[in-house]
């Protein structure tokens, strides 16, 4: 070989290794590159990154509650800043954001892993509360109407609970199995499991718990003499002291998944609760006495990435129900045949006859019972898609088409003109609720996500909703997130929602305590938000934020004597809210909360039945890699009444403070826990508030009491 | 409110450290790619190996583990055309002498000033846990912002003997006083 020869051989040497060290640092950066878009995604899917998203959210991961002892969903949401608890004589359970009426129930959205899970009943949620701590692998609270989940209007704010159906490559669940006791004869079994084959996988979830809980009670609605009162004579027929408060419920989640791109979810929920506070206000003493609500849905969807579209379809099927079986009045009830007087009062000489009846005493000697009942389903479908083809733009547009119906509804009652206890169908001729109800529902979805540099960046969008019982609705939305350093995040954010009536505002009848109306308009929120982001490190940080919002057309029940529900005026509730989350040294986690709420209703009258203070928060410490103590504080300063010719309290509901306390042993060698927590250790008076003239001493809570966990990981 | 400005003053000083799960995986993913694109690594290897150095204080001693584990899991003995070996160290054994073609440095008390000197003398790149050691003289950090955004402390970068390829400088975010 010559030396030209020679020259050319090393130099196409040469090339080709440069070709292939070109060739190998291009496939290291593709590389990074996708692992630092992989790790951008889940961080953004699993609320990671959350102080840099337009939101006002808070974070709750499931494996640092349940070393807190947290039990299950609603104690989980009791941490969450801003909220508070209601409750109301019929046992549903409510969480109240900033103040914000809280005497509706859907004012706040619950998802379950992106699935819509308020009942068309109640558009509450209730049922879903008891969900077991196990189950849930993280909770992202969005404070305020900020958050639009697919279209969805979020009021007051929503919660959305991942379960362990969740799953990242790189971030395996672990399958567990868990057994809890404790007060009440509370007594829970449960588990997760998750199976993968190929591009194929299964998540599951089950659990089965019940209780026989009772808790202490004031003179029902009888004793008040505001159930059913004639002349002063059901009076003495009230009850006081002990109100049944069991409850059953089974749940199985179950979650398909082909090659993440095609799903279904689908969750069975049967939860039976006793009836209460009744739901004529009576505090039946019959344990037979109960309501179910069953909530089950199933979605299919399918979600692909095409070149610089995101595509997400989906459409599922939801049904709820309210099914009442109860006595409704104690034995030797006084009362007139109400039937018989209210098709009197639509006669042309309604007077006479109408006070005729009135005065004809009809003697219930062996009670009142009631079967009432109610089925629903909504059908759904939507569609969006994500487009990033702009350079820094990131557009959102999409619809959502849905059919909320009455499929089935039930009337039967101890009869009305003999007061004979047997039960008497009036499904057809005295209904509590209107049948054959429907309400259908589209809405449009536009929203631009604009990134102005590295640290600055816009979202403007537009929600359109219109459904056959309400007017069109137009809501923007806009919010500016400033990262100002890494370690300081500033947010601004502006929105408009609404809140829809739900069907027991809309369609209840001949009851009581409850009449509906489809006479009033949506809730309406305008709400303005700023907020303040320090990050300390990858696990300190401090948010604080203030709020402003402006509501209008509040519904509420306006006259407690005839119970019927109507847009009540304007209420304007502003406050601040403060968080810090992190650590004190390796070994522990220190968590705390701080909301002021203040505003006004209809102009001048102080917020009724809201906490203007509440402080919150946990500190959890490894005594050592085996053993750890946790506790978790909450104080509820003292709520104001309403201000109207009906309450008659004057002072307001007093302020408490709870603690609890747990104990856990880890057995890193086998993987179980074992936990032991004292709830309500100081035996606070924890009262949530009652309506007027119902029961006058409020809803008393749980005192203390105790729960042992044991849960094994495998 | 006192009690609430009391807390948030002290917290400046009195907080502690604890692991972000995901953060961690984010890097112990992404930081031996960035060691390969450096253009003298080969210079770095010991024994035709890459010691991978992670320096850590003693009750981080599982966490280190962890990571250690996890790497393992995903590279399976190989960085690349590398062979590579996990060195655990803990910081009060660190020196000079210590074994390391990086080193990657989890949370610690005491004076990082240490670590930035020796891998200065020895001339290898430095990763940090926490990015508020950058300014202690450590050369790259990740976070999770809004995306994950690779940090790199470029006044360090000179007190290195390494040489990125240029399409890296251009993913980094520099960091500086006025962003820190």
């Amino acid at each position: 070989m010559d030396n030209k020869s020679l020259n050319i051989s090393l130099l196409l040497c040469s090339l080709l290794s440069l070709t292939s060290l070109h060739a190998q640092t291009d496939d290291l950066l593709a590389s990074l590159s996708n692992d630092m878009t992989h790790f951008s995604e889940v961080a953004t899917a699993t609320k990671q990154n959350e102080h840099y998203q337009p939101y006002i959210i808070s974070v709750f991961k499931g494996k640092d509650l349940k070393k807190l002892g947290v039990v299950n969903l609603e104690e989980a949401l009791g941490l969450v800043p801003g909220v508070d608890m209601a409750t109301d004589n019929i046992g549903i359970k409510t969480p109240i954001f900033r103040g914000s009426n809280p005497s509706a129930y859907g004012q706040s959205k619950l998802f379950i892993d992106g699935v819509p899970a308020n009942s068309v009943f109640f558009d509450a949620y209730s049922e879903h509360l008891k969900m077991p701590i196990e189950m849930i692998k993280r909770i992202e609270v969005v404070r305020g109407p900020g958050s639009k989940t697919d279209g969805y209007n979020a009021y007051a704010g929503s919660i959305n609970v991942i379960t362990y159906a969740e799953n990242f490559k790189g971030f395996d669940n672990a399958n567990s199995i868990v057994i809890k006791g404790g007060s009440y004869k509370y007594g829970m079994v449960g588990f997760t499991q998750n199976y993968e084959i190929d591009n194929f996988s299964i998540a599951t979830d089950f659990s089965y718990q019940q209780d026989d809980k009772t808790l202490d009670s004031g003179p029902d609605g009888y004793s008040s003499g505001f159930s059913l009162d004639y002349s002063g004579l059901n009076t003495a027929l009230g009850r006081t002291g002990e109100v049944l408060m069991w409850s059953e419920t089974y749940s199985l989640g179950l979650t398909l998944n082909y090659n993440n791109t095609f799903y279904a979810k689908l969750r069975i929920l049967d939860h039976t609760q006793s009836s209460g506070y009744g739901i004529n206000l009576y505090m039946t003493d019959d344990k037979k006495s109960r309501m179910k609500l069953p909530n089950n849905y199933i979605e299919l969807g399918i979600v692909e990435n095409i070149d610089n579209f995101d595509i997400s379809i989906k459409g599922g099927m939801k049904y709820d129900a309210f099914n009442s079986d109860a006595r409704l009045a104690p034995d030797g009830l006084t009362y007139f045949d109400v039937k018989k007087y209210k098709e009197f009062l639509t006669d042309s000489d309604p007077d006479t006859n109408a006070t005729a009846v009135l005065q004809t005493p009809i003697v219930w000697s062996d009670g009142m019972f009631g079967v009432h009942s109610a089925e629903q389903v909504t059908y759904y479908q939507s569609s969006f898609i994500s487009y990033s083809g702009i350079k820094n733009h990131n557009i959102n547009v999409g619809y959502r088409v849905s059919q909320e119906k009455t499929i089935a509804m039930v009337s039967k009652l101890s009869s009305w003109a003999t007061g004979d206890v047997d039960l008497v169908d009036y499904t057809d001729s005295y209904p509590f609720f209107e049948d054959n109800v429907k309400r259908d529902t589209v809405a449009l979805f536009l929203e631009d996500s604009y990134s102005y540099s590295d640290s600055l960046s816009f979202l403007v969008g537009i929600n359109y909703e219109k459904t056959s019982l309400s007017d069109p609705l137009y809501e923007p939305r806009a919010s500016m997130v400033y990262q100002h350093n890494i370690h300081n995040i500033f947010k601004l954010l502006y929105s408009q929602s609404h809140r829809n009536p739900s069907w027991q505002e809309m369609f209840t009848q001949n009851n009581h305590s409850r009449i509906g109306s489809t006479e009033f308009e949506p809730e309406r929120v305008e709400a303005y938000e700023a907020a303040y982001v320090h990050i300390l490190n990858s696990t300190n940080h401090i948010q604080s934020n203030i709020f402003y919002l402006k509501n209008s057309d509040q519904i509420q029940i306006i006259d407690s004597s005839n119970g019927t529900f109507a847009n009540t005026g304007k209420t304007t509730i502003y406050g601040l809210e403060f968080e810090y989350k992190g650590n004190i040294s390796t070994r522990d986690s220190l968590y705390l909360n701080y909301s002021y709420i203040d505003g006004e209703e209809n102009n001048r009258e102080p917020l009724s039945n809201v906490a203007q203070h509440m402080f919150k928060g946990y500190y959890s410490y490894d005594i050592t890699n085996q053993y750890s103590v946790s506790s978790v504080f909450k104080y509820v300063g003292e709520k104001e009444r309403i201000v109207n010719n009906e309450e008659t309290r004057t002072d307001p509901l007093r302020a408490y403070t709870k603690i609890d306390l747990t104990v856990r042993y880890d057995s890193n060698k086998y993987n179980y826990s074992l936990m032991a927590s004292v709830k309500n250790i100081f035996d606070a008076d924890i009262r949530f508030p009652s309506k007027s003239k119902t029961y006058i001493e409020d809803y008393i809570q749980e005192g203390r009491n105790f729960m042992i966990t044991l849960e094994k990981e495998f | 409110m006192r009690i609430l400005t009391l807390l948030f003053i002290l917290h400046t000083f009195l907080f502690g450290y604890n692991y972000n799960d995901m953060l961690l995986k984010a890097q112990a993913s992404i930081f031996p790619k960035i060691m390969m694109l450096d253009k003298k690594l080969e210079e770095k290897l010991i024994d035709g190996k890459i010691v991978y150095t992670i320096v850590f204080d003693e009750e981080d001693h599982d966490t280190a583990l962890r990571i250690s584990e996890f790497i393992n899991k995903n590279y399976k003995n190989n960085f690349d055309k590398y062979s590579y070996k996990i060195n655990l160290v803990k910081f009060t054994d660190l020196s000079i002498d210590t074994n390391a073609s990086i080193i990657y440095m989890l949370n610690s008390n005491k004076d990082i000033k240490k670590v930035a000197d020796i891998a200065k003398q020895k001339g290898i790149i430095t990763f940090a846990y926490d990015i508020n050691n950058l300014k202690n003289g450590l050369l790259f950090s990740l976070m999770l912002e809004k995306s994950t955004v690779l940090y790199l402390n470029k006044e360090n970068l000179h007190t290195q003997k390494v040489d990125f390829v240029d399409s890296l400088l251009q993913m980094v975010k520099f960091i500086d006083k006025g962003n820190s």
